[in-house]
């Protein structure tokens, strides 16, 4: 659209039809609309991701990752120092699949048939800033910030509704890296993440004027960048403000019903568990979740935090399965019914685990040399397992998946090429798995 | 320079016999009597650990529990041998025997052994030491002859390419205004230097505004990481931070040397006063130190401590230095030569200073619990509140409650329910609680504007121990304290032991010397006004950060600070008065293709309006800037009780910033409750040391620009301003107050019919309701905060904030409105050329 040229545009709306002229010719220049969609490298078999981040680290040897080694050495000195505790809470099989799931998770559990178990998971770095950081950008040198894995999707597979963003982040965490985590780095702005609160507030949604006088309005805005987009020397930014100025116009109609949780029947909410304040925050952030994922965003991500239990564990476990078992059960339900399973990938896990030794009276410390993730919905295989740790749940031992080689696997779900989706910075070709990286295909369907 | 292996096995506090006597006689003692309550294992009740040598040192909130040498003295001996048997220890299970009172005893008066484990210290690393010896920025910095565009030409003469242009006239005195003052030019001074355009003149008049104070204290203030509360794990506000910003701003319009201004902000208490005004200004200078976010929620003292010594290593060490000494708190720095000795070398120095933000820890704390007056720097100008008849009457009411609440607190008659159905001790405790408010708030300097925050040296000056991994209760060996090794200082004075060390600190990072702090000052100056610095890692000079694009050009700018007594407004001067900052920004296709980054500076970038510009240059513009300076902020009330970012206090303080119009700098800054006119616009995020804000594109800026009440507001009032006269005259006025510039015809004209035509249909238009603008109720800020029954478990349900709308009921105003808006809108408005 920068090729655009000043005058004819000023022409047209001397004649009196600018908003026509400029509809038409905007429509003209799709193509290069950055965040127009765009062919995947390959058939993809998964269009949509929505990731429940478990922020703090989640212990999985407590919830859905039985070791019954863990009982037969309980108060036996473990590897690396402390005593081997068990998890105080009841585990038993659920489904054909057999799978384990600890009493903390009934509603979860009941989807143990639709789960793909990743359990041979490790990262680099045993502090949560870093690992949360590495987790959603590939990788966690500070020195550098690179874009957000939603951030590549968009590059990569564009939007799929032009009329939303195409990657929003529900109640993200302040810390850990903050922006950085729905970043876009060095790609260009558009890409990143938008960010919205557990209430489902975005400031400034609601239109200040009527709507063909805002168009209007809009129009000469547009016109008047479109001109400086052209003028010699322009920042490279501007093509971006063109661009976000439509999003914006086109969010202010569509996105204010789909975060409007009184649109849901009762039964839906009742099933969520949907209540007001920090107990029913992530069933609200489940829901939107749901809505926004059918309307076609293509990558939601939602928090729930306050699982660094290295103390609490006990009633701190209790107390945050409690707040997202029922939601997420919910919401694995609901896309399942809906057949919207059929083509989103729902990611549930944090940036690492915990050890099965215990830290203190009563508490886990972290562990990033093996730990679990669940996996449900498109292109991935049901009730299957993918990868192990050691009998204790230390170390993997097989099936060992880096944060590189899980987002590489993750791209190629979406028909991406993660040694193709590069982008040029600074004199050198970025990818979001860096160096390295392998797609583990075993357990693709 | 040979290093040499020294292997400590022991710290000096620890002979090995007595650390012996202790695993056998004391520890076993402590464990049986006092774990239960004071172990991390268990709690750290009332504040104290004794499965932590710091933590009996340090105490807890009655003070600390052993002093070395000194039994009598020590708080443990007391409370275990208490004659009132409900203060004696341990309150639960058999007391201490005779026999292990005496060992106790004998193990303070020895001296408090403790084990100490062992690690290696300043085992030789070859790759350090070739770090030490090669890396460009540990050098001496060189004194290139030359000057600024000498250097600049040379590098672009050798790739073949000639730089572009000046810029224009009235580009130059826009990008000069908003370089130096934030603010945009006005039509009057567009005029007269377009009439008289001696640039020179305008840089002296630009130098000697109090606004460029506005502006480059703001610059500050990202790399101070100021902020007006302790952050999001309990965010406790800091009523009297204001009080540094105002002293950042004053130091930069009176151009306070900058090697001075580093010295006041590290170690302003132990520098000489003349007078007490000068000792004031000194004290609030140190809140540079304390206000850092803070995890006040942090169970553990030495934690506590300990985390806001890394907090300061990291500021300190970052924004002086560009390096990221906290790195090496854990283990050796992985890539700069920064060993972990080095770490506690500084953390010694600031383990022997106070934090004085007012603040101690409390896990699950809620209401005053976090708040400790005794912990706020008292000024010098303080006068005692005279005794009065009141004053006495309270103490004694005082001295009475807590008497009568300490006899039933706990007792089975303090424990039985009332007739409330709560206990028949609680109205006990609420009464002790109202008068110690109540005495406090005639006692307390705070509440007279005699107290700060800030640093100040502590009562136990000492080296501090390496800490295994970065655990603060893993004692390594001791290291004395001292600076960094990775760079030669010459000259440099060692640590008096007598006090912290911050003076001699403050005296080696701005020794001339120092190969580190001028660079990493001249290049933070430099990005102000190029956009991007010679390093582009402003923050980060060390290994991993960027190499200078212009090694000499940042010797020579840095041997000119020095020349110049480091004096900021000298060297921005002769910055701004180079070729290289007054080149255009056009871009010939041969140039941008030979250098697409600018590294070699052949033109000039457009520089994003930052968010506090951005509100500013509306205001401006609008003619709605108030130009005054506010005493204080709407946060300068706020008591230091914990405050939920959704609650009536952050929406008090949202509103009051979207009634404000006083310069962007003096909005309440809160962390997590940033105000919403410069939210969408990257501002500093507060957290840590930014020397470089980001510059974002996104949705939520487009629906400010498009919605907000803000924009709206001022929008209109501008519309209202604009002189009567011809339509093209007053589009001509907008398009200068605004962008800076004439409109063309075609511009005119584009305006003129949307003004025709918006008017035209916005009379189509059913009535709107008639509201001008939605003004907020006039209610003062809430200053009351809501303590939570449970601080765990905050309702983190957002107070909506009403949007305000603006809706002007003619035809003509609102298509005036739109059409200002617009101006403001349009993406020339959001960057400066």
């Amino acid at each position: 659209m920068s090729t655009l040229n000043r005058r004819s545009l000023l022409r047209a709306a001397g004649a009196g039809f600018g908003h026509l002229a400029f509809a038409g010719l905007a429509g003209a220049a799709t193509a290069a609309k950055p965040l127009a969609a765009k062919e995947p490298h390959f058939a993809p078999k998964v269009k949509r991701i929505i990731f429940l981040f478990m922020e703090g680290a989640m212990s999985s040897l407590d919830t859905f990752e039985y070791k019954p080694a863990m009982v037969a050495n309980a108060g036996k000195s473990g590897p690396g120092g402390g005593v081997v505790t068990p998890s105080k809470f009841a585990f038993r099989q659920y489904g054909e699949s057999g799978a384990w799931f600890s009493e903390l998770l009934p509603n979860i559990a009941k989807h143990a048939d639709s789960f793909c178990y990743l359990r041979g998971l490790h990262t680099d770095t045993p502090a949560h800033p870093q690992a949360v950081v590495q987790l959603h950008t590939g990788s966690a040198n500070a020195a550098l910030t690179r874009p957000s894995m939603g951030a590549w999707l968009l590059y990569g597979l564009g939007t799929e509704n032009q009329d939303l963003p195409g990657y929003i982040t529900i109640n993200p965490p302040p810390n850990f890296g903050g922006a950085v985590n729905y970043g876009s780095a060095f790609l260009p702005a558009h890409f990143q993440g938008t960010r919205i609160s557990d209430q489902g507030y975005l400031s400034n949604l609601k239109a200040a004027e009527e709507r063909n006088l805002q168009r209007r309005h809009l129009d000469l805005i547009q016109a008047m960048n479109q001109d400086a987009a052209s003028s010699p020397g322009a920042p490279d930014p501007i093509d971006g403000i063109i661009e976000s100025y439509e999003l914006a116009f086109r969010m202010q109609s569509k996105v204010p019903d789909l975060l409007d949780l009184s649109k849901e029947p009762q039964s839906v909410l009742d099933a969520y568990g949907v209540q007001p304040g920090p107990e029913g925050s992530f069933a609200r952030q489940c829901l939107m979740a749901r809505r926004l994922s059918e309307a076609g965003v293509r990558f939601v991500e939602i928090c729930q935090g306050g699982w660094d239990h290295h103390t609490n564990l006990h009633k701190g476990l209790i107390q945050r399965s409690r707040q997202v078992d029922q939601a997420t059960g919910a919401l694995l339900t609901d896309l399942a019914q809906r057949g919207l399973l059929e083509e989103t990938l729902v990611i549930f896990g944090s940036e690492f685990g915990r050890l099965p030794m215990s830290q203190g009276m009563d508490g886990r410390d972290h562990n990033i040399t093996g730990y679990s993730m669940l996996l449900a919905g498109a292109g991935v295989k049901k009730g299957f397992t993918y990868g192990a740790t050691d009998e204790l749940g230390v170390k993997a031992v097989e099936g060992r998946m880096h944060t590189n080689d899980f987002h590489a696997t993750l791209l190629a779900l979406l028909g991406l090429h993660h040694k193709q989706l590069t982008y040029r910075y600074a004199g050198r070709d970025f990818r979001l798995t860096d160096v390295a990286g392998e797609v583990h295909s075993q357990l693709f369907v | 320079m040979t290093r040499v292996l020294i292997l400590i096995s022991l710290s000096a506090f620890s002979q090995s016999s007595d650390v012996a006597f202790f695993e056998k006689n004391v520890r076993p003692i402590l464990v049986k009597r006092c774990y239960a309550c004071h172990s991390a294992d268990t709690k750290p009740a009332g504040g104290l650990r004794v499965d932590d040598r710091n933590g009996l040192l340090n105490g807890g909130d009655s003070g600390p529990a052993v002093i070395p040498g000194e039994p009598e003295k020590s708080l443990l001996i007391e409370r275990i041998t208490h004659s009132n048997p409900r203060r004696r220890m341990p309150k639960e299970g058999d007391l201490v025997t005779p026999e292990e009172l005496a060992l106790l005893k004998a193990w303070i008066t020895n001296g408090v052994a403790w084990p100490a484990e062992t690690i290696a210290v300043n085992k030789p690393n070859p790759g350090y030491e070739r770090l030490r010896s090669r890396h460009w920025a540990f050098q001496p910095i060189s004194d290139p002859a030359g000057d600024i565009d000498g250097f600049i030409n040379a590098k672009l003469a050798e790739k073949g390419l000639t730089p572009v242009g000046p810029a224009n006239d009235l580009t130059l005195i826009r990008r000069l205004t908003f370089d130096l003052t934030g603010l945009p030019p006005t039509p009057t001074e567009m005029d007269a230097f377009q009439k008289n355009p001696n640039y020179e003149q305008l840089v002296d008049r630009l130098l000697a505004s109090p606004r460029f104070g506005e502006r480059w204290g703001r610059r500050w203030l990202d790399v101070a990481r100021y902020g007006e509360s302790t952050g999001p794990s309990r965010n406790v506000p800091y009523p009297h931070a204001w009080r540094y910003r105002d002293y950042v701003i004053d130091a930069f319009n009176r151009d306070v040397p900058f090697n001075r201004f580093l010295q006041e902000q590290i170690a302003g208490d132990l520098l000489p006063a003349n007078s007490i005004d000068e000792r004031v200004r000194l004290q609030i200078a140190t809140g540079f130190l304390a206000i850092g976010p803070k995890d006040v929620n942090q169970r553990f003292k030495e934690r506590f401590l300990m985390d806001n010594v890394d907090e300061k290593i990291d500021t300190v060490s970052k924004a002086a230095l560009g390096l990221t000494v906290s790195c090496a708190r854990c283990h050796d720095h992985k890539f700069d030569p920064i060993p972990q000795s080095d770490y506690y070398a500084l953390a010694g120095i600031f383990t022997s200073t106070d934090d004085a933000a007012g603040l101690r820890n409390r896990m699950g704390g809620a209401g005053l619990d976090y708040y400790n007056p005794d912990l706020l720097v008292r000024l010098a100008s303080f006068q005692p509140v005279a005794s009065s008849e009141k004053l006495e009457k309270l103490r004694a009411d005082l001295a009475v409650a807590k008497k009568e609440w300490e006899e039933i607190r706990g007792t089975p008659e303090g424990l039985k329910l009332a007739a409330n159905g709560r206990p028949a001790q609680q109205p006990f405790r609420l009464k002790y609680e109202r008068l110690q408010v109540e005495l406090l708030q005639l006692t307390d300097p705070a509440e007279y504007g005699f107290a700060v925050h800030g640093a100040r040296d502590g009562k136990l000056i000492a080296d501090t121990a390496i800490r295994i991994r970065g655990e603060a209760e893993r004692l390594g060996p001791t290291v004395p304290r001292g600076f960094l090794t990775a760079f030669a200082v010459p000259g440099a004075k060692p640590v008096n032991p007598a006090q912290s060390g911050r003076l001699e600190l403050a005296e080696w990072l701005t020794s001339p010397n120092n190969p580190l702090t001028p660079r990493v000052a001249a290049n933070r100056i430099w990005q102000a006004l190029f956009g991007a610095g010679l390093v582009r890692t402003v923050d980060n000079f060390g290994i991993n950060g960027d190499r200078p694009s212009h090694p000499e050009l940042l010797d020579y700018l840095s041997r000119q600070f020095l020349a110049d007594g480091w004096s900021t407004k000298k060297l921005v001067r002769r910055i701004v008065l180079s070729e290289a900052y007054r080149r255009s920004p056009e871009a010939p296709a041969r140039l941008r293709e030979a250098d697409p980054g600018n590294r070699l500076l052949w033109h000039r970038v457009p520089r994003r309006l930052e968010a506090e510009e951005f509100r500013d240059a509306v205001l401006a513009s609008a003619g709605t800037l108030d130009l005054s300076i506010p005493a204080g902020t709407p946060a300068s009330k706020f008591k230091m009780i914990e405050m939920p970012d959704n609650g009536p206090q952050s929406r008090g303080i949202q509103e009051a910033a979207a009634r404000s119009t006083v310069r962007s700098i003096y909005l309440p800054l809160l962390r997590g409750v940033t105000p919403r006119s410069l939210e969408a616009f990257d501002p500093a995020a507060q957290s840590l040391v930014t020397g470089q804000r980001d510059s974002t594109t996104v949705p939520a800026q487009a629906l400010f620009l498009l919605n907000s009440g803000f924009i709206r507001k001022h929008s209109l009032a501008l519309a209202g301003a604009l002189p009567a006269g011809a339509t093209a005259t007053r589009i001509r006025r907008a398009y200068r107050l605004i962008l800076g510039r004439e409109p063309s015809p075609a511009e005119i004209t584009r305006a003129a019919q949307f003004i025709d035509g918006y008017s035209t249909d916005f009379a189509k238009l059913p009535s709107t309701p008639d509201v001008l603008s939605q003004t907020h109720t006039a209610e003062a800020i809430s200053e009351k905060p809501i303590v939570p029954a449970d601080p765990d478990n905050i309702d983190r349900t957002d107070h909506p904030i009403v949007d305000e709308s603006v809706n002007p009921q003619s035809p003509n105003a609102a298509a005036w409105l739109s059409f200002i808006q617009a101006l403001y809108a349009s993406a020339e408005f959001r960057f400066v050329n």
